[in-house]
């Protein structure tokens, strides 16, 4: 095996063009996705986490091919599929699949399991409809922990935790490599989120598949990954070791994230509310289609400084082995490991003796 | 490819080792037919086309006579109906009965031609236009426009004109000017559809998007399609009328009812009224009878309209509560049952025998997952239940009266006056069209009677009290320019104007990012202290109860569960439901392998399971939970649903070390 990672996606960029209009200036574009870079191995897990707008679904169609790049390259196998052409399209598709948010807009309604999954062996194999490709996804569903009765289930005849599981298996209908899961548990309660959770690790078991798992629920994303990459507004501000990153972020976003976790535990919680309210500022995220020329947690990062508001700091390595984009560890102070909130109090504590 | 596939058989229907669950949900084409066939207008225009085209395939088995056939001796011109002519005669003593029966065919014919001129053009043309989008989207689109404003007549004159006259060469005209009309429908649901997460669905999954078009786009189009052709298939039959009558049409002797009109119209003056009725009335009945079948198909395929009308049921004969109020209670629920009725006459129980008490100054916090009725309870007791449901059983005190039979006039005195209420879509609650500070002053004008001027001064107020940035800037914005978390904001702002004394926050941090979430739950509980109100928080999020309750109310299958103070609910679980539900979580399971899971699915209210609702999902369920539903007994100061809640101790959930690097 070569020492190129199997899936990667370097200095990936994408922009949404804003519509000119005759007589008015052309708005800016908005920059969703700002150089991201990142890469994933067979039988292990990247997660992605970010709230509304951090460009973590755009990471997602980007390399889906269902949106436009601006720049930079993703690769499979050591293969370039930054833009697969029309010829090559259905190789790539087998090879990387996805299960969607939604349960209930994923599928179509005008069509029973038999067909939403079949359809995709008939493509790929060449398998028709009939008993032989029926066989096929009753093979599916068993491994998605589905009777067989649900070959002939229209999608408004199951509950959200079962449609997910036909997304399920329509993906894997073609044996894929890769299967990005873009929210794919979000939507689900709580009991039902933990069922589909376990048929994703199941199947990763059994056949080594990688997954992007993208969610902006910290706790399951960190249950399912290996690594994760924390985004902020298109950026990628940390990334690492899931264990690691949570048990001691050094990125100010990543530390809010998790501070604002709340605990099903009124002990825990009552403690952690002091730490998320650490973080409390009523300034509210710059738009992506004005992003400030420095760091765009600038303005709801508890601690700033001048070089901040001035340029975008560059990826360091942080005392997890992951990468951190943040000037406390190049220009600042040089953390040095040190998280944001102990720096804060231990700055508190000094600027009170002074 | 060597596969086998039987020719004939699309795909033969698998054995099922045991009989497949009857699905809850009826289909949707027996929903459609059902109602159709409900609906007297569009039976009576189903029967109508039914009679054309028998008259249509087969016009000499109703026919009586021969409709081109004269009467030579000139004795019965101009008759009225008659035992032999049953609709009279015309001015060449032909059978007025007869040629309305052969005119069918006419109509039919005119139909077919310019009906798929029409769809195989536009459809096409719209399918691809609206897939491909952008310039030539626009292009398109330009040209149809320019087409679709020139009126009809003229177009099919045109082809008349480079062609010959004839009735098909007229609909060839109605044909191409009638598909600007399917080029604009199909192009509309095109764009709507390609957005729809399942046409991303099909792309990642590799189908070609001729087949994406086929198979996924043209089902979906479909319903519009026909409501659409119904109307038009109206409209041709009058144009093609139209030209008959003007002469450009059929033939002057064919038995069309355009040149049966025609014929009449210069001579009814002298010969009577009659001689334009029969012709006439088939024309009026079958343009009406598309137009109402166009409506009734638009009709059976929408959403049930009573299940989303925002009508209240009016409160008849609820039954009373069996057990008393609590005294000291701001807000009191006892036994409420809620009722909805289901298809073929079943009733299906949302609620059942929900009880609960709120003390001024508490939060209590009601979880359940989707289905569990949590939300119906706070609708209830608000004489809020939405129709067709109703409250058949139960009481409700609010504030040391029995509010459970007011009236909706008495009831708008206190929502939104005495109960102020947080929802989840903080923006979907705002109207887009009026400035925010207009918004927040209405209450404030309606309940307390204030000026329009004092009403901006406190509503800039509540916005500072709620920590708006700026508030009094922020009152002349739209909702737009608010982003979710400031919508929510005023959400609050809002529920706070008239001074509740309690306030509901159904799921109100839900659609907000977490970093967001924590501020408005700190939000809601310092506005509490402040104001000594009572607070309930629904939400399907055991980390937002535990961050904001002070009791627990736990929902499962349309019953209270459990109740308890937070920290029992949380360290000392009484319901195997409350157990299992804090094990499914993820923050309550550290390292790897699988999440403890609740097995099976949420049952639904149209089949709850005997006995204990959860009892098919429970690992502790014996025969005898199964074989009626558990009373709400009470333990020390709590209450739990659960015949073996003495047998079973839950200990404290897994993790419950501090997460996080640094706390």
């Amino acid at each position: 095996m070569s020492d190129k990672p199997f899936f990667s996606v370097d200095d990936l960029h994408v922009h949404f063009a804003g519509r000119s209009r005759l007589f008015r200036p052309t708005p800016p574009p908005v920059k969703a996705v700002n150089g991201i870079s990142f890469s994933i191995e067979p039988h292990r897990t990247f997660g992605l986490v970010g709230e509304s707008g951090s460009g973590k679904s755009t990471v997602a169609r980007a390399i889906l091919q269902l949106v436009d790049i601006q720049s930079g390259t993703i690769t499979l196998d050591g293969e370039d599929v930054t833009k697969v052409s029309s010829g090559d399209e259905l190789t790539f598709r087998s090879r990387v699949q996805a299960v969607l948010q939604d349960p209930f807009s994923s599928l179509n309604q005008v069509h029973q399991t038999r067909t939403i999954v079949g359809d995709a062996i008939t493509r790929h194999f060449g398998i028709n409809a009939g008993a032989d490709r029926d066989e096929e996804v009753m093979t599916l569903l068993d491994e998605v922990g589905l009777s067989r009765e649900f070959l002939d289930r229209y999608p408004y005849e199951m509950s959200g935790g079962q449609r997910q599981r036909i997304s399920i298996a329509r993906a894997l209908a073609v044996k894929p490599e890769l299967i990005i899961a873009d929210e794919a548990t979000s939507a689900l309660d709580v009991s039902i989120q933990s069922q589909v959770i376990n048929v994703l690790k199941r199947v990763q078991a059994d056949t080594g598949v990688a997954y992007l798992f993208i969610a902006h629920d910290l706790e399951v994303v960190k249950h399912m990954s290996d690594e994760v990459g924390v985004m902020y507004l298109g950026y990628l501000v940390e990334k690492g070791d899931a264990e690691k990153i949570y048990n001691g972020p050094t990125h100010p976003y990543t530390e809010m994230l998790i501070a604002s976790i709340p605990m099903p535990n009124p002990v825990v919680q009552a403690e952690r509310r002091s730490l998320r309210q650490s973080f409390d500022n009523d300034a509210e995220p710059p738009s992506p289609a004005s992003l400030p020329p420095g760091c765009p947690f600038e303005n709801r990062c508890p601690v700033t400084m001048d070089i901040c508001r001035e340029e975008m700091p560059a990826p360091t390595i942080g005392h997890h082995g992951g990468e951190v984009r943040c000037h406390l560890h190049t220009s600042g102070p040089e953390l040095g490991g040190e998280s944001v909130v102990q720096f804060i109090e231990s700055t508190a504590r000094r600027s009170s003796t002074v | 490819m060597t596969t086998e596939t039987s020719p004939t058989v699309e795909a033969p229907a698998p054995l099922a080792p045991e009989a497949p669950i009857e699905p809850a949900v009826d289909s949707p084409r027996r929903r459609f037919w059902r109602r159709m066939l409900r609906n007297p207008l569009a039976v009576f225009s189903m029967l109508w086309f039914l009679v054309l085209l028998v008259a249509w395939v087969a016009p000499d088995l109703i026919a009586t006579h021969d409709p081109f056939k004269q009467d030579v001796t000139l004795q019965r011109l101009f008759e009225t109906p008659s035992a032999d002519h049953w609709l009279g005669t015309d001015q060449f003593g032909r059978d007025h009965y007869s040629r309305v029966i052969y005119g069918a065919g006419f109509a039919f014919r005119s139909i077919l031609i310019a009906m798929s001129i029409a769809v195989g053009v536009g459809v096409p043309i719209g399918l691809f236009s609206g897939w491909k989008g952008g310039r030539f989207d626009r292009a398109v689109m330009w040209v149809n426009d320019v087409l679709f404003s020139l009126p009809i007549v003229l177009l099919a004159m045109a082809v008349i004109i480079v062609l010959t006259p004839s009735l098909t060469n007229a609909m060839i005209g109605v044909g191409i000017a009638m598909s600007t009309r399917f080029v604009r429908l199909t192009r509309a649901v095109t764009l709507a559809e390609k957005e729809e997460l399942y046409v991303d669905a099909a792309r990642i999954t590799g189908i070609s998007t001729p087949r994406i078009l086929g198979r996924y786009i043209v089902p979906n189009l479909l319903p519009s399609l026909v409501i659409q052709a119904a109307i038009i298939s109206g409209a041709i039959i009058l144009i093609g009328a139209t030209l008959s009558f003007l002469g450009i049409g059929a033939n002057l002797d064919d038995p069309d009812w355009g040149v049966m009109l025609n014929r009449s119209q210069s001579i009814f003056r002298q010969e009577g009224v009659w001689q334009i009725v029969p012709a006439g009335m088939a024309l009026v009945l079958t343009v009406l009878s598309f137009n109402l079948l166009g409506d009734a198909i638009r009709d059976a395929l929408g959403r049930d309209a009573s299940n989303n009308a925002l009508t209240v049921t009016k409160r008849v004969s609820v039954a009373a509560a069996q057990t008393e109020h609590s005294p000291d209670a701001l807000l009191s629920i006892r036994d409420m049952d809620v009722e909805f009725p289901g298809q073929a006459g079943q009733i299906s129980e949302i609620l059942n025998g929900v009880s609960l008490d709120l003390r001024a100054g508490e939060t209590l916090g009601v979880v359940g997952e989707s289905g569990s009725g949590k939300s119906m309870t706070m609708l209830s007791a608000l004489g809020l239940t939405p129709a067709p449901g109703r409250m058949t059983r139960g009481s409700v005190r609010f504030d040391g009266r029995d509010v459970t039979n007011l009236s909706e006039a008495e009831w708008a005195k206190i929502r939104g006056k005495e109960i102020g209420v947080i929802f989840q879509e903080p923006i979907a609650v705002l109207n887009p069209a009026i400035k925010v500070g207009a918004q927040i002053a209405e209450p404030l004008r309606i309940h307390m009677g204030m000026s329009k001027a004092d009403a901006r001064e406190r509503a800039a107020e509540l916005l500072a009290e709620v920590r708006v940035p700026d508030p009094v800037r922020r009152l002349d914005q739209y909702p737009h320019e608010f982003s979710g978390g400031m919508a929510q904001r005023v959400g609050i702002a809002m529920a706070l104007a008239c001074e509740p004394k309690l306030l509901i926050a159904d799921e109100p941090s839900t659609a907000l990012d977490v970093t967001v979430q924590g501020q408005i739950l700190d939000l809601i509980s310092e506005v509490q202290e402040r104001r000594q109100m009572g607070v309930i928080l629904i939400t399907h999020d055991l980390g937002v109860i535990a961050e904001a309750a002070d009791r627990v109310l736990v929902m499962y299958g349309g019953q209270v569960v459990e109740t308890a103070s937070a920290h029992d609910v949380f360290l000392h679980p009484r319901h195997p439901y409350s157990h299992a539900l804090l094990e499914t979580m993820p923050q309550n399971h550290d390292g790897g392998g699988d999440l403890p899971v609740i097995d099976g699915m949420v049952p639904s209210a149209t089949a709850w399971p005997s006995g204990c609702r959860f009892a098919p999902r429970c690992g502790f369920a014996t025969d005898a939970c199964v074989s009626a539903i558990p009373p709400l007994e009470r333990v020390d100061n709590d209450l739990v649903r659960c015949v073996r809640h003495s047998e079973i101790t839950f200990g404290q959930p897994v993790a419950d070390q501090p997460v996080g690097g640094t706390a």
